[in-house]
């Protein structure tokens, strides 16, 4: 699929967080709802997108629990923390920066 | 069952091997929900796996980065854990301490007397023995070369070579030793005018420099053709210290001038700091080459000599180790080559001792002095000591493991309590040993504050260079303080963490606050033994050294040493004939005796324990083969000298102003030359030869009381005395009596006799006093060490035994208000307490006693005239402590005397 889009760094770290904001949800329900959310614009492969996940975890910007899923099986839950709406706070000031400035130029007129 | 699977359920991954489970269930988990999707909206099974795998990408990549992410997580938290619980500990630590504050400060205390004295005892210990000098390069591999041989039935080990055995040994080594420099440090006159003054100096071969690694802080060292024979350049490199405080620092002091003796030096360059103040005990001001030096000792007539005669050892020697020599080869090499030396000696000396008599032998000691064959008996005493504040510390450790453990008896139901609100046993133990480490570490702090400033006087009396003297806080004194604290925290803490940590819940609960099983506990009362007779211990040593300093300070010299000043003369250079020398002696005991203060003065020709001069004494019929004969020394005095010394004559007479050049040869013996020499004849009138059987007769016209001249652990009392005038003009010094001690007179003296002093001449002014002290030092500072520790030793053991006693009584106050009830008597109950305590005292007593008797045997050498099983010394401590002991107990006895059965019985 050529016309997919790739992710700049760290962008998947923002829709990770951005995702976990609606409550608390497994690997595969962030993978789907990016996926439903982009209309599958995104290229996110879902390997990246669970190495995301850990690292997130690792830096105290969600917490990990295992929970029972909407089918009963037993699931790894991801909570967005306090600091990992900070961060996701943060992040999103400067994407949008960087995306208006880019939209600046981009449809500028000579 | 089912909370349990419930956890399992919920539980979050905590080991390495949970990582790799749990990952492993996410992936799967996704890979079934995504393939479930699939297959909902119509695609085969094996196209959706296929497809979940298209989307999860590099599976196994992504698996080891999810697990090693995980891992690393992990393990910070343990570490995140480990240091809150850390906190906690610490935090409830000092919440509870700060709860007791008189608790806290008496472990405080006692570990920091404890800690304090083995913190000052390492200063000084390290110092001595463990210190390499600065900048040394391979200190491992540099010896100090010291030379031994027979004489007179006796191995005489010394570290001063003549300059020509420095050169044959330098030559007969090459193969073992790849460098070797020799240095010598005197003192002598510094500078010029107003701002003259002896110092002290260290001529080294140019090679000296090339042992370290330590650039020049200015200028350069000088090289080896400036240290050449037969005597080297007039250059001199400054010491730090000196450079500093002389110039200010300053960098243009190169090439300047500085007088030396009698020379005039160029400043060549500045030595790095610390590298001169490592050597000597005064610092020394300046290097200058060891081929220089000997024209500054030696004048410039004996220069062409000094290198070529066997006459006079000044010189010592480092030698540095060739890698993979031992130090044993080099020891050998060295023996083979002072053989070799002294047998080229022998050519041309026939007359000496030959060689399988001397046995000469070579010794590759350590860099440091005090490791090496010539060790002071400071040393050893300090090493001693050492063990002595050890044990000092081990008595702080039970006291402090008592009070806990009697703490931890008051705290049993707060424990109890905390336990079953689910505290880990392992948890409180942590805390508990928390609670003691903290005050360890309190302790190691007050210790270091007590080592500091009361150590201050211990370092200056052991410890030969000021610069070391100054302070104690230095990396190595800190850790090793910090790491005796954790220790002796561990040690006290130890025993009353693990008793609480096994205390029985449900017991503790229900039991009294009063009641306890422990007042028996057998580990308090094996402290308590074990204090005592580590107390015991170390009084019998305090005894035996208080009793050999007496002894040594009872020893009758055969002169006084306090009222006695000896003045010395430098000529720097400035020409004198030996008449004028004379004369110049009879001036300064003209003068000195106009002071007032001064009651008499002689001239002398040598100093005891500075230096003795052997004598030649012979008489017809004597036995040539006598072994005394090689004993004798002999001293030169003018008119008064016996009288002025405080020697007694006591037969015959003295010397007198008739005793001159021209007069009849007279000699004074001492009383013990007199028995050796005329057994059964009167010694006086004998006629006596000096040098040769043909030399002219002295008539014996006195006998003095026999002296100490070298040791005084080893009084030597053949000593023959000849006036002055008769052995040549000029030589020797003037001895001054004074009214009251010597050191008050000093400056006076000195003053005095400056104003007579020709040229660039001057005196020197020591009270014999100053020279004697470093003789008794060792006992002094043995006996008062001893006394200190082992008062503090007496004090804890004493206050340990009284704590546990009152702690005991009040415990049994139940028990002894129901025996007065029942009819018991007070002197019952008094002697029902003291019975208690004096069974612990007299088994400490008895075990210290049979420990000290075993130790006392190696402490032997360090004991004058006192035998290490001496019964007055263990008598009087048995008494001492056994008094201490019933003091302790008296005070709780009495007060078990005074409950009252209503008010004991009815308190619980």
């Amino acid at each position: 699929m050529a016309d997919e889009l790739e992710l700049f760094q760290g962008t998947l770290d923002l829709l990770i967080l951005k995702t976990l904001t609606w409550g608390p949800r497994h690997g595969y329900a962030v993978a789907r709802w990016i996926g439903e959310t982009t209309h599958e614009d995104l290229n996110v492969e879902e390997g990246a997108l669970y190495t995301a996940l850990h690292r997130l975890h690792k830096r105290r910007w969600v917490s990990a629990d295992w929970g029972v899923s909407e089918n009963n099986r037993r699931a790894k839950f991801y909570s967005i923390t306090a600091a990992g709406r900070a961060q996701l706070r943060r992040q999103s000031d400067t994407w949008s920066r960087y995306a208006r400035a880019v939209f600046r130029v981009l449809e500028a007129k000579a | 069952m089912i909370a349990r699977g419930f956890r399992r359920l919920f539980r979050l991954e905590r080991t390495g091997a949970d990582v790799d489970r749990s990952v492993d269930d996410e992936i799967a988990f996704h890979f079934d929900m995504t393939i479930r999707d699939l297959v909902a909206r119509g695609i085969s099974p094996a196209d959706a796996r296929a497809e979940a795998e298209r989307r999860f990408g590099n599976l196994g990549d992504a698996r080891a980065r999810m697990a090693t992410l995980d891992r690393q997580r992990l393990a910070h938290d343990r570490r995140a854990a480990w240091w809150s619980a850390f906190a906690q500990d610490l935090h409830y630590a000092i919440r509870s301490l700060r709860a007791r504050p008189v608790f806290a400060a008496t472990v405080i205390a006692t570990l920091g007397l404890g800690i304090g004295a083995n913190a000052a005892m390492f200063g000084i210990v390290d110092r001595l023995l463990f210190r390499t000098p600065h900048y040394l390069v391979d200190a491992g591999r540099v010896h100090r070369v010291f030379l031994a041989r027979m004489s007179n039935g006796r191995e005489r080990i010394t570290q001063n070579l003549t300059y020509r055995r420095l050169l044959e040994i330098d030559s007969l080594t090459t193969g073992v030793f790849d460098k070797t420099a020799g240095y010598f440090i005197a003192n002598t006159a510094v500078g010029s005018g107003i701002e003259s003054g002896e110092q002290t100096v260290f001529g080294a071969s140019a090679t000296f420099f090339e042992l370290f690694n330590a650039p020049p802080a200015a200028g350069r060292y000088y090289g080896r053709s400036e240290d050449d024979l037969p005597s080297g350049a007039p250059v001199v490199v400054l010491a730090y210290s000196y450079w500093q405080r002389a110039y200010g620092g300053r960098a243009d002091v190169v090439n300047r001038t500085l007088d030396i003796g009698s020379g005039k030096f160029t400043i060549i360059g500045v030595a790095p700091p610390g590298l001169a103040e490592e050597f000597g005990d005064k610092p020394p001001i300046a290097f200058i080459p060891i081929t220089r030096m000997a024209l500054v000792l030696f004048g410039n007539e004996s220069v062409p000599d000094y290198y070529k005669s066997h006459s006079i050892g000044w010189v010592s020697l480092l030698a540095r180790r060739k890698p993979g020599i031992s130090a044993e080869q080099a020891t050998a090499a060295l023996t083979t080559a002072y053989q070799r030396s002294y047998m080229m000696e022998l050519a041309d000396a026939p007359r000496m001792a030959p060689v399988d008599r001397v046995k000469p032998r070579g010794i590759a000691a350590p860099i440091v002095r005090e490791r090496g064959p010539q060790a002071s008996q400071d040393t050893r005493v300090a090493t001693w000591l050492e063990g002595v504040a050890a044990i000092v510390l081990l008595i702080a450790c039970a006291n402090v493991a008592n009070l806990l453990l009697a703490r931890a008896v008051q705290r049993r139901r707060e424990i109890a309590v905390r336990l079953a609100l689910g505290i880990g046993r392992a948890r409180l133990f942590t805390q508990l040993l928390t609670e003691s480490l903290v005050l360890a570490t309190l302790g190691g702090f007050a210790g270091l504050a007590i080592a500091q400033w009361g150590g201050a006087a211990l370092r200056v009396a052991f410890l030969p260079r000021a610069s070391w003297a100054a302070s104690l806080f230095d990396a190595r004194t800190f850790v090793f303080t910090l790491a005796v604290s954790l220790i002796a925290g561990t040690l006290s803490g130890l025993a009353p963490a693990l008793y609480s940590g096994r205390s029985d819940l449900a017991a503790a609960l229900k039991a009294g606050v009063r009641e306890g099983t422990l007042h028996r506990s057998r580990m308090r009362v094996s402290l308590l033994v074990l204090q005592g007779a580590l107390s015991v211990v170390l009084l019998v040593g305090a005894g035996l050294f208080v009793r050999s300093l007496l002894n040594v300070r009872a020893v009758h010299m055969g002169y006084d040493v306090d009222h006695i000043v000896y003045v010395s003369t430098e000529l720097r250079g400035t020409p004198l004939t030996p008449s004028q020398s004379a004369a110049l002696k009879e001036q300064q005991l003209a003068r000195v005796l106009a002071i007032p203060g001064v009651e008499r003065a002689a001239r002398a020709l040598t100093v005891p324990f500075w230096m003795t001069i052997n004598g030649d004494f012979r008489f017809e019929g004597m036995d040539t083969s006598a072994a005394w004969r090689r004993e004798i020394t002999r001293q030169a005095g003018s008119a008064d000298f016996f009288a002025t010394m405080g020697t007694r004559i006591v037969r015959g007479r003295g010397f007198e102003r008739t005793d001159t050049r021209n007069a009849e040869r007279v000699i004074v013996v001492s009383e013990a030359l007199a028995k050796a020499a005329w057994p059964d004849k009167d010694p006086l009138q004998q006629c006596v030869r000096m040098g040769s059987d043909t030399a002219p007769c002295r008539r014996v016209v006195g006998i003095a009381e026999n002296i100490t001249l070298g040791s005084i652990t080893q009084p030597e009392g053949l000593h023959y005395y000849l006036p002055i005038d008769q052995i040549g003009e000029g030589a020797g010094g003037v001895f001054v009596r004074v009214r009251g001690r010597g050191e008050a007179q000093l400056e006076n003296i000195r003053r005095a006799l400056q104003a007579i002093m020709p040229g660039a001449s001057y005196v020197n002014v020591t009270s014999l006093s100053s020279i004697v002290a470093p003789q008794i030092k060792s006992f002094r500072l043995g006996a008062t060490m001893f006394v200190v520790f082992g008062a503090l030793a007496l004090g804890l053991a004493a206050v340990g035994l009284y704590s546990v006693i009152a702690y005991g009584v009040t415990q049994r106050q139940h028990e002894l208000g129901v025996r007065v009830a029942l009819g018991a008597r007070r002197d019952q109950i008094v002697s029902l307490i003291l019975r208690q305590g004096m069974t612990l005292g007299v088994a400490g007593v008895a075990l210290g006693a049979a420990a000290a008797l075993v130790a006392a045997k190696s402490i032997r050498p360090l004991l004058f005239d006192v035998s290490p099983f001496d019964p007055l010394v263990y008598s009087g401590v048995v008494g001492v402590l056994l008094a201490t002991a019933l003091a302790a107990c008296v005070l709780p006895a009495r007060r078990a005397a005074r409950v009252d059965p209503n008010v004991a019985l009815r308190s619980d």
